[in-house]
């Protein structure tokens, strides 16, 4: 009984006085006798819902015995439909998410092993450091399929202009060579005002974590029982504070772009008042999609932290995952969709179609996704050295994230406070809400 | 019918009723009948709404979290001694306060204005009337996505406006700037909720007596002086109760906050409604914001017996 | 009547009769008064409506132009593959008759249950009432977020999840305080002294409730059905976890499959789908604002 979540004793309360038949276990159904599972997917761009809702079609038409339903999802609001139907009992069977997420579902007993369940063909496609990012307690919660580092999009017309020569992925710029770059880009005041960089913080906590990586830095760090441990040391700060400098004392990222979210800087850069915008790698759809006919632009990759391991290449990042919901009544027939889901044919029309780089060795190397059209050889070159987010199987993250980090963050990069405030916000502030995770 | 404009008795005035409440409930016999009226009414409700209420306040008492590898115990008033000394929550409730207060008076009285006009006989008054609603008939997903296009630095509707009228130089970032964006959000807020009390409002100005208006007008009472004395009064009761309901409702919304915000920058628009289901929904700690709910529910109470005391004392006559 | 009235009439003593017809003076501020009048409501339109202009006008925009800088109110170049995207992708119009269904049984069932609940809780004063208000503002009172759990449990066990009966019920219970609440101040604004004539006159209390009072209430009622249609309409979070079924989806929920994370969406096909869904609605009160102003209690008393 104790085991139970009291939740679970409500449902029997309310089921008594409802005079209720008998649960109905999860959402899968029997009713024509094929076993029906529901695959929750989130993909939204039309390309990526166009590739997923025809793989579910190839599924079907190859496995006659179990059925799969599309059902589509969004980011927004996953993880409280989620949370309310695992509570509830009626979750869908198969589940597309990202790492962060299932670190909470994977611990709170909601997500299916799939240690035992995957074909051993399926762990091989995935290098273990990748598969990583999906295992906690113990378990494996996930499959991690796509992942996408951040870029720099660039403005090549600017950079032309102004004799800056382009990095390619084999030598990035390091961050000093950067800012200098940002600088000289910059243009203040007047009508044709320009921003060396715009830097579109809307959630700061997981960029400056997962940007820390690359001057050797990672601010979450795990200790010996398993807890989190914070910290904010030289190699931690170094982006925080370079963003600082850009906005504060180099006026060369505006501080009204800090609020924004990726898609919300792009007309600025189209307008040419940003020459470089460090965004996400999928973000190259929406700019083909919406850039002025004649805009030039390229992906670049990121730069680098001088001195820092892996060459300062390593960004954290949260993948992109597939599930199983523990209260699966087909966990096999589930596991065997994920595993058809990310053969090397399906996995890479998956990432063709989100924009996004597939986590799988023999996928990265496809050739349709190695061409040097839009980005997309920089972008599988750069995706090769991502490393799990430090924020990846730290219970109390969204909480430190909320309470903590991103107010102080905020202000921090907005002028408000200091370097030893925000150390001391993040550390002191941040090591009590994880110390209640601790049991 | 003999009632005329002088010796009508103005609805919910304040002034009693001729006869007791007894003598009239006799008359009408409505002791016997009013379970049966009540009864359809109260079958869902007490199924649907007050177990689950119940069972949600009953959490405020226990550790509860997300997860059924966790267990759930007894853990009394632990939830709201910790709450005490929780000062993000202390902040965000007084954010809370400003939040619900500025919205639903700009509320009221622009919609009260906005009543009282479209209650005149104007030319196009039911494309008016159907354009006021406009902010009602639109889903909340698509309002807060429009408004943060609105409010976009660079190419928002509202930054262009002001820079082609030369206002501002412009890039302001409303909902970014730790000063600006409580008052964005309010905005926001005040044009989203306004269509309601508009049409509660209006439906309310409909039981305003013409005739004592007109026979006001006879005596050469200025306007004024006939909103007071004729109009207010009839609206009153109505008035009272969307504000209440009103209040209510901004102190527990955060869906348009959270779209626009996420309660940033710095914590500047973290409603207390927003705490409590980031602390249910992100982190899982069901007691905590269960017990969150119950000292919000408690403040507001407080707040609105002051304000509807006299509503209340009539209900209990 | 308005709120434009000069200072000097506001501040005038207690009036004697005066001689009619009122002096030129008098008729020349009115006039200006008139001309206030409909500047104030130009004000209030630009400001309640601009949003939705804005909704159509990126609407028609293609994604190019979307990423503009300066954009315009008129689409430079107007075109109609928002809304080709938008119904190809989605099962909109599936979704809007979903919507309409539940919302139009949520609206009328609540309200029908309402009407007599109102009543007894205004006629009938004492515990019954007392505790009626009392729900209805607690109810109100505590975080949504926190019940939905445990409701969905219950939903559950009455095997009501994925099941547009099922969102109609709770969406009539979810409507319902604030539908009591104010059919409660509408009751209370008739005159109980009608309502004794007629108990005189001999008639019973469901007829004196459908023949006296009902009519009365005619304009509340209308406002009110409105406020529950429009808030069904609208409500996402129920219909998002109760509805597991993609052919039942309703039309909030199909909204938020053209966003992505971090407040990306795909701006233009989102836009004509919003429109879609906010047209019903925009309908319904062109039609029912007239209903509003029906003046039926002074037409009632004047018999």
């Amino acid at each position: 009984m104790r085991r139970r979540s009291l939740l679970t004793g409500a449902a029997a309360t309310a089921a008594a006085a409802s005079c209720a038949a008998v649960l109905s276990g999860c959402g899968s159904s029997a009713a024509s006798g094929v076993p029906t599972l529901d695959f929750l997917s989130l993909a939204w761009q039309e390309e990526s819902v166009k590739a997923n809702k025809a793989l579910v079609a190839q599924w079907n038409s190859a496995h006659p015995d179990v059925r799969v339903r599309y059902v589509q999802g969004s980011w927004d609001d996953v993880h409280d439909q989620l949370l309310t139907s695992f509570e509830g009992g009626a979750a869908p069977d198969i589940i597309h998410d990202e790492g962060n997420d299932l670190t909470d579902f994977g611990s709170g007993g909601y997500l299916a092993d799939l240690t035992h369940l995957l074909p051993a063909a399926a762990r091989g496609r995935i290098p273990s450091a990748t598969w990583d990012m999906a295992r906690f307690d113990g378990g494996l919660y996930g499959v991690p399929f796509l992942q996408e580092p951040r870029m720099l999009i660039a403005n090549r017309t600017l950079l032309d202009q102004a004799g800056i020569g382009l990095p390619d992925a084999a030598k990035p710029w390091t961050w000093d060579e950067f800012e200098d770059i940002a600088r000289e880009l910059s243009r203040p005041g007047g009508s044709g005002e320009r921003y060396g960089v715009a830097w579109p913080m809307s959630s700061p906590v997981s960029v400056t974590l997962n940007l820390s990586l690359t001057t050797g830095g990672r601010i979450l760090y795990r200790k010996d029982d398993g807890g989190t441990e914070v910290r904010l040391d030289q190699a931690d700060s170094a982006f925080a504070e370079l963003v600082r400098r850009q906005v504060g004392t180099d006026s060369s990222a505006p501080a009204s772009a800090l609020g924004m979210g990726g898609g919300d800087t792009l007309p600025g850069f189209f307008a040419g008042r940003y020459a470089m915008l460090p965004l996400n790698l999928s973000y190259r759809q929406q700019i083909q999609q919406q850039a002025p006919a004649h805009f030039d632009w390229v992906t670049l990759p990121l730069p680098v932290g001088a001195g820092a391991p892996d060459g300062g290449r390593a960004q954290g990042v949260s993948p992109q995952t597939l599930s199983v919901s523990k209260g699966c009544g087909h966990k096999a027939e589930a596991a065997a969709f994920i595993d058809f889901m990310t053969q090397t044919g399906p996995l890479v029309e998956l990432a063709r179609g989100d924009w996004m780089a597939p986590t799988a060795t023999e996928a990265l190397r496809d050739p349709s996704l190695t061409t040097d059209k839009l980005g997309w050889s920089t972008g599988m070159s750069v995706a090769a050295h991502l490393v799990a987010s430090p924020a990846l199987g730290r219970r109390g993250y969204p909480e430190w994230s909320d309470k903590v980090a991103t107010p102080a963050l905020q202000r921090f990069f907005s002028g408000g406070i200091g370097l030893d405030s925000l150390r001391k916000k993040l550390v002191r502030d941040g090591n009590r809400v994880f110390d209640r995770y601790r049991t | 019918m003999s009632a005329t404009a002088a010796t009508r008795p103005r609805p919910g005035a304040g002034t009693p009723p001729p006869r007791t409440a007894a003598a009239r409930r006799r008359m009408l016999g409505l002791d016997r009948d009013a379970w049966f009226l009540l009864l359809p009414a109260l079958i869902p409700v007490l199924v649907l709404s007050v177990g689950p209420l119940l069972y949600g306040i009953s959490l405020a008492f226990t550790d509860a979290q997300s997860g059924v590898t966790r267990s759930t115990s007894f853990t009394g008033v632990r939830n709201f001694a910790d709450l005490r000394l929780d000062s993000l929550f202390w902040d965000s409730f007084r954010i809370g306060l400003v939040w619900a207060v500025c919205v639903t008076a700009l509320q009221l009285l622009l919609a009260l204005g906005l009543a009282l006009l479209l209650n005149q006989n104007l030319r196009f008054r039911w494309l008016a009337r159907t354009l006021a609603l406009v902010p009602w008939a639109m889903p909340e997903v698509v309002v807060g996505i429009m408004w943060r296009l609105v409010y976009n630095p660079d190419a928002g509707i509202l930054n262009n406006t002001l820079r082609h009228l030369h206002l501002t130089s412009g890039h302001t970032d409303w909902l970014s700037s730790l000063s600006l964006a409580l008052p964005a959000v309010i905005v926001v807020g005040v044009w989203f909720g306004m269509p309601q009390t508009t049409v509660v409002l209006l439906a309310g100005l409909q039981n305003v007596p013409l005739e004592l208006h007109e026979a006001a007008a006879i005596d050469g009472a200025g306007a004024w002086r006939r909103f007071t004395t004729v109009t207010w009064p009839t609206l009153k009761p109505v008035v009272l109760s969307i504000t209440a309901l009103n209040f209510i409702w901004n102190f527990n919304s955060f869906g348009l906050v959270y779209v626009l915000t996420s309660g940033g920058p710095g914590g500047k628009t973290r409603l207390p409604s927003l705490f409590a289901y980031e602390e249910a929904f992100r982190y899982g700690q069901f007691g905590y914001a269960a017990a969150m709910g119950l000292v919000m529910v408690a403040v507001v109470a407080v707040l609105l017996t002051v304000f509807l005391r006299n509503r209340l004392k009539e209900a209990d006559q | 009547m308005s709120a434009a009235v000069p200072a000097s009439e506001q501040a005038a003593p207690r009036p004697v009769p005066l001689p009619q017809p009122a002096p030129p003076r008098r008729k020349l501020g009115r006039r200006a008064g008139r001309t206030g009048q409909y500047a104030a409501l130009l004000c209030y339109l630009v400001f309640l409506a601009f949003p939705l202009l804005w909704l159509v006008s990126t609407a028609f925009k293609s994604p190019r132009e979307l990423g503009s800088v300066d954009p315009t109110w008129l689409p430079r170049h107007p075109t109609l593959g928002n809304f080709r995207t938008a119904l190809d992708e989605q099962p909109l119009l599936h979704a809007a008759l979903n919507s309409l269904l539940v919302a139009g049984a949520a609206a009328l069932v609540s309200v029908a249950v309402a009407v007599p609940a109102a009543y007894a809780m205004v006629r009938f004063k004492g515990a019954v009432s007392r505790a009626g208000t009392g729900w209805v503002l607690v109810s109100q009172m505590f975080p949504l977020v926190l019940v939905i759990i445990p409701l969905f449990m219950v939903l559950k066990n009455l095997h009501l999840i994925d099941s547009r009966p099922g969102l109609v019920v709770v969406y009539v219970v979810w409507t319902l305080p604030f539908v009591l609440w104010m059919l409660q101040s509408y009751v209370r604004a008739v005159p109980v002294s009608l309502e004794e004539a007629a108990a005189i006159d001999g008639c019973g209390r469901l007829r004196t409730l459908r023949s006296v009072v009902l009519p009365l209430l005619a304009p509340g009622l209308v406002a009110t059905l409105m406020f529950a249609f429009v808030t069904a309409w609208n409500e996402f979070f129920f219909a998002l976890v109760l509805l597991k079924t993609p052919e039942k989806q309703t039309m909030s929920v199909i909204l938020t499959h053209f966003t992505g994370a971090e407040g990306a969406a795909d701006l233009g096909p989102l836009a004509a789908a919003s429109l879609l869904a906010t047209i019903p609605s925009l309908v319904f009160f062109a039609l029912l604002q007239k209903r509003l102003v029906g003046g039926m209690l002074s037409g009632a008393v004047k018999g």
